[in-house]
């Protein structure tokens, strides 16, 4: 597709004056309590970002041990295995645009599931993104997996909301429209946001439901009136309460000056629980990347984009407290084809890798690698291993604790949970082990808690380590005796925040995410 | 909040309608026809009756092309056409070039909106954008084939108009065919050829099977689709962007359609293997079906209920198919239907962008004649009022066009939402009490004082409003709220003070003491009506 052009580049003239954008954002340094851990969800905020078009998964996370047959599939797009940005661990490497998101997973807060998709892939843009949309494969579901969700929630919704309870929008698509993901039974759950500072004051006025279309228009429309201005007012005042303190935003990165609103809506304490973000161009058919260099064109810009944008939130949240608070998750509606094209571009293809970001991601690669074959084959793409759909109900399950029961209603499939965003939910079930067969309760702690593992008679190193990576707390350093072992922990002189215990033993090296509450 | 159960239409008649014709049946057919109907327009069709109106709808005006008007353009002459014109051999130069280019398009297109006359033409012309929802070319010469390509076909052929759509500039461009080779071949148009433009995709039935076509269809497509490009983009020699046929380009093999297709095969065929693919996909009827639906969405109601699956678009398919895909037969039929002037059909979707700016000055016979500079950069500003809104013409959202038109279940809702409904205040605000938009000094209002002459009795206040609300809103208000205007306009006098106030302006219509109350009234009284629910319905 060609890149898109409007006409308003140089349009200044009459639009000096026009009152619909403010750039009145205001940057005040403002004391607040960095660390309050909940351990309810009541608090938590999914961040999603749509990635608009079809984004060429191969492209982005590079599995190395299929490189030689890469080769013989896209050469004239790929890039060289030398300038790939490698993330040792499981043979992957990330597009050399991405060096913020290298970062973030090397600092444990990006994850990579791998191969998502739905079967029996349908390669057009229109009725991928609806079944992404919706969460079903049912070609007349009209509502949103969120929208379902919310509606379970509150049920009756608009009706009576905004209300006391719950003054704020469950959802902001950040931008001019809606999004499909939060369309409830009866309204859309997420409200347009395309700058937070705008004030909002809309004359109401009701208008006559007569039964009709027109009827139904004139509800719809009174009620959004009257709503757009509650929680425009609560917008607004969450906006110029809020704070961002990153300096790795860029201003000319239409993601990263989203990302900032949300961050500052966020920390302003804004209750909205999903933020929706869209970054289109991704259909790349042609010219995928430039004539000159593998390194640039259109998928290097995006994936740049996407990667600096990403970086600066997270950056952004770790120095504001609230990594604790925030995750999210990127999709789009198809990976593409594994054969490129003579055009230096990729077709609608299947699966492709979600990345999902924060400080509570449970693990950070999910699925094996992709498997390239060696002769290139019609239309071939990436066959699905993970269906979106687990990966939505297991957002549920581990970021919002939803119960099982109420999950299992909103899809259409038998769910297969992924553990994704479980990191942070130690307290919630305080004796369960974690991956690496480590217990540490209570945990959030606050003087005291415990590990409990179980040893072999080898010698053990037990340390706490800060979000900075320093060594607060070197509890213990010795030989034990076989079998379970429960080591306590003194732990008055820590501040509030996210450790990681590590359990460094000549085999292995185990480690549990520790909070300290305040 | 939509009702729970909305009152469906009861007549599900496609023959022409015989009822009452009054000024609401006259003012429906003219709000779903134009942008924006004048009081004017609604009194003359009420009094010329249906038929004359929709024969005088159906023509479509000849009109000129987008003029130089920006000095960024460097080859083009200033109020010449460019059409014609290469582009600068330096890339800064030939950019900026564009740029001016583009601005004139996008200023012709508002300006033609502003000036629909009597005629469909504009309506269709939108329609058919946002059925084929290329975006721009960056060679505007490209954009302009496109555009062009629509309006001649606006009312005509669609299988004639899909052909050359093919094979036109902005077309190949946007959708890859001018790369789609037999070396390389790129199912990008082929695929949305059958899934948006022709037969539309049903149901999934199998793997890669959607219904009405299979996944072999779109690579059988994009091989028959190969061997047209385009040259001449941005080019400094070019007077022109052409299509051309390059046989080497072209895949000569035999083509294998579907079951879908009765298993027909296209023999290598050259530069006309399209068309003769093209003909085979139209015998299946179900095109016929995919455009009639669409037609409805677009000029009738967004929801196909099972009545109309079953009465009324079998039988706009049966037009089209009996008229071989001549599409003004169907939207004749459709204009004049019983059904169409069912009365829990009005009002049943919610203004456009484009609508609800050009009512505001259409309805008002608020046109601009400005030097062409400022005429110009006028219309440009509001092409980006529009494209703010959600409706940037030439920018469609993506390949499918406009949620409204197909995103289940809000629809034309689609159209308004939290954001949108500042920026619409905003607007309303900015061309009736604020400054308007200034440019060169000259100053863009809704012109209020002609809009006022022109209504049935301006003196009165009761007939103003009364007016007021035909031109603007689909249905009539209640009692408080047509209270509520009447207050406005009267600034709390009783009756006769508009009407003393009226005559005294009459008498001295240049001296502002008299004429700029009553103009501000007017202004007070549209602002209220802008921002009223109704007048954000069609």
């Amino acid at each position: 597709m060609i890149k898109r052009r409007t006409f308003v580049k140089n349009v200044g003239i009459a639009v000096a004056g026009m009152p619909i954008v403010l750039n009145n954002i205001k940057y005040q340094p403002i004391q607040k309590k960095l660390f309050n851990y909940n351990k309810s969800a009541e608090d938590r905020v999914l961040v999603i970002v749509r990635l608009n078009g079809g984004n060429d998964g191969l492209n982005t996370v590079i599995p190395l041990d299929q490189y030689d047959n890469l080769v013989i599939q896209r050469q004239n797009i790929l890039i060289p295995e030398n300038q790939l940005l490698d993330l040792n661990q499981n043979n992957l490497a990330l597009h050399p645009s991405m060096t913020g998101m290298k970062n973030m997973f090397e600092g444990g807060q990006l994850g990579i599931i791998q191969n998502v998709g739905y079967p029996d892939q349908n390669r057009s843009h229109f009725r991928s993104m609806d079944i992404w949309s919706t969460g079903k494969m049912d070609p007349f579901e009209h509502s949103g997996w969120l929208g379902r969700h919310f509606d379970e929630k509150y049920p009756g919704y608009p009706d009576d909301y905004p209300n006391e309870d719950y003054p704020d929008p469950f959802a902001i698509s950040m931008g001019y429209s809606v999004s499909e993901t939060c369309q409830g039974l009866l309204s859309n759950f997420s409200h347009a946001v395309s700058n937070p500072f705008d004030a909002y004051n809309l004359t109401e006025n009701q208008g006559l439901d007569d039964g009709t279309y027109f009827g139904s228009h004139m509800a719809y429309l009174s009620n959004l009136i009257m709503q757009s201005n509650a929680y425009g007012s609560q917008i607004n005042a969450a906006a110029n309460a809020g704070n961002t303190l990153s300096s790795l935003y860029d201003a000319n990165n239409p993601i990263a000056v989203q990302l900032r609103y949300v961050a500052q809506m966020i920390s302003g304490g804004l209750k909205t629980k999903v933020y929706i973000l869209n970054l289109d161009g991704f259909d790349t058919h042609n010219a995928q990347v430039s004539s000159t260099s593998v390194l640039t064109g259109r998928h290097a810009d995006l994936m740049k984009t996407l990667s600096d944008a990403l970086a600066a939130f997270q950056d952004d949240l770790n120095l504001l407290g609230l990594s604790h608070r925030v995750a999210g998750f990127t999709f789009s509606e198809f990976g593409r084809q594994v054969a490129s094209n003579a055009s230096r571009g990729t077709d609608h293809g299947d699966a492709a890798p979600m990345f999902l970001f924060g400080e509570c991601i449970s693990s950070q690669i999910i699925g094996p690698n992709p498997v390239i074959s060696d002769t290139i084959q019609n239309q071939e793409a990436v066959p699905m291993q993970i269906d979106f759909r687990d990966v939505y109900a297991s957002l549920l399950k581990d970021w919002f604790l939803v119960p099982e029961s109420d999950i299992e209603p909103l899809f259409e499939h038998t769910v297969q949970y992924i553990n994704l965003l479980g990191a942070c939910n130690l307290g919630v079930d305080d004796l369960a082990k974690n991956k690496d067969g480590l217990t540490l309760f209570p945990n959030p702690a606050t003087d005291r808690t415990n590990l409990r593992f179980e040893a072999d008679g080898d010698s053990y190193t037990l340390q706490v380590i800060d979000m900075n990576g320093r060594t607060v707390l070197e509890p213990f350093s010795g030989r034990t005796l076989s079998g379970e072992q429960t080591i306590p922990l003194e732990t008055y002189d820590l501040k509030a925040g996210f450790y990681t215990v590590r359990l460094y033993s000549r085999k292995a090296v185990k480690a549990v995410k520790l909070i300290i509450a305040d | 909040m939509p009702s729970s159960v909305i009152n469906p239409p009861t007549n599900h008649s496609l023959s022409p309608y015989t009822g009452a014709w009054t000024n609401a049946q006259a003012a429906h057919l003219l709000r779903r026809s134009l942008f924006g109907p004048s009081f004017q327009q609604i009194n003359q069709v009420t009094s010329d009756g249906l038929d004359a109106a929709i024969a005088q709808l159906m023509i479509i005006p000849a009109i000129g092309q987008p003029l130089t008007y920006d000095p960024a353009e460097t080859i083009a002459t200033f109020g010449q056409p460019w059409q014609n014109s290469p582009y600068p051999t330096d890339v800064e130069a030939a950019q900026e070039c564009d740029t001016a280019r583009a601005k004139s398009l996008g200023a012709w297109l508002m300006q033609r909106i502003n000036n629909e006359g009597m005629s469909i033409a504009e309506k269709m012309c939108f329609f058919w954008h946002n059925h084929f929802a290329a975006i721009l070319s960056f060679d505007q010469r490209s954009s302009y084939n496109y555009f062009d390509l629509i309006r001649q076909h606006a009312l005509g052929n669609f299988k004639t108009l899909i052909k050359e759509m093919t094979n036109n500039t902005n077309m190949l461009e946007f959708l890859n065919g001018a790369t789609n080779t037999f070396y390389s071949p790129n199912e990008n148009y082929a695929r949305e050829f059958l899934e948006l433009y022709t037969i539309g995709k049903g149901i999934q039935i199998g793997p890669g099977d959607y219904s009405n076509y299979t996944e072999e269809d779109v690579a059988a497509g994009a091989k028959i689709f190969t061997g047209y490009t385009v040259e001449g983009l941005r080019s400094s020699t070019y007077t022109s962007v052409n299509t051309i046929y390059v046989p080497l380009y072209h895949d000569n093999s035999t083509k294998q359609l579907s079951y879908h297709f009765n298993s027909e095969v296209i023999a290598s065929a050259g530069p006309v293997e399209y068309s003769n693919y093209i003909d085979v996909v139209f015998q299946q009827n179900e095109v016929a079906y995919f455009i009639s639906r669409k037609l409805y969405r677009f000029f009738v109601n967004h929801e196909l209920t099972e009545e109309v699956e079953q009465n009324i678009i079998p039988a706009m398919a049966a037009i089209m198919i009996a008229n071989d895909y001549e599409i003004q037969p169907v939207v004749e039929a459709l204009l004049k239907s019983q059904h169409f002037y069912d009365a829990n059909l009005i009002g049943s979707a919610i203004r456009s962008p484009l609508e609800m700016l050009f009512s505001m000055f259409n309805c008002t016979g608020t046109t601009i004649n400005f030097d062409l500079a400022t005429t110009s950069d006028m219309y440009i500003s509001l092409y980006y009022l529009g494209d703010t809104m959600g409706q940037g013409y030439g920018t469609p959202p993506s390949v499918s066009g406009w949620p409204a038109y197909y995103q289940a279940p809000n629809f034309t809702k689609l159209w308004v939402n939290g954001t949108h409904l500042k920026n619409r205040t905003w607007l309303a605000y900015y061309f009736t009490l604020a400054t308007g938009l200034d440019v060169n000094g000259e100053i863009l209002k809704i012109q209020t004082i002609p809009f006022l002459n022109g209504l049935s009795n301006p003196a009165n206040a009761n007939n103003v409003i009364d007016d007021i609300i035909r031109v603007f809103l689909p249905k009539p208000i209640s009692a408080a709220q047509r209270q509520i205007l009447k207050f406005i306009l009267l600034g709390g006098q009783p009756d006769f003070e508009w009407t003393i106030q009226y005559n005294e302006y009459l008498a001295a219509p240049t001296d502002p003491t008299y004429y700029l109350p009553i103009q501000q009234k007017v202004e007070l009284t549209l602002f209220q009506l802008f921002q009223m629910p109704e007048y954000h319905t069609v």
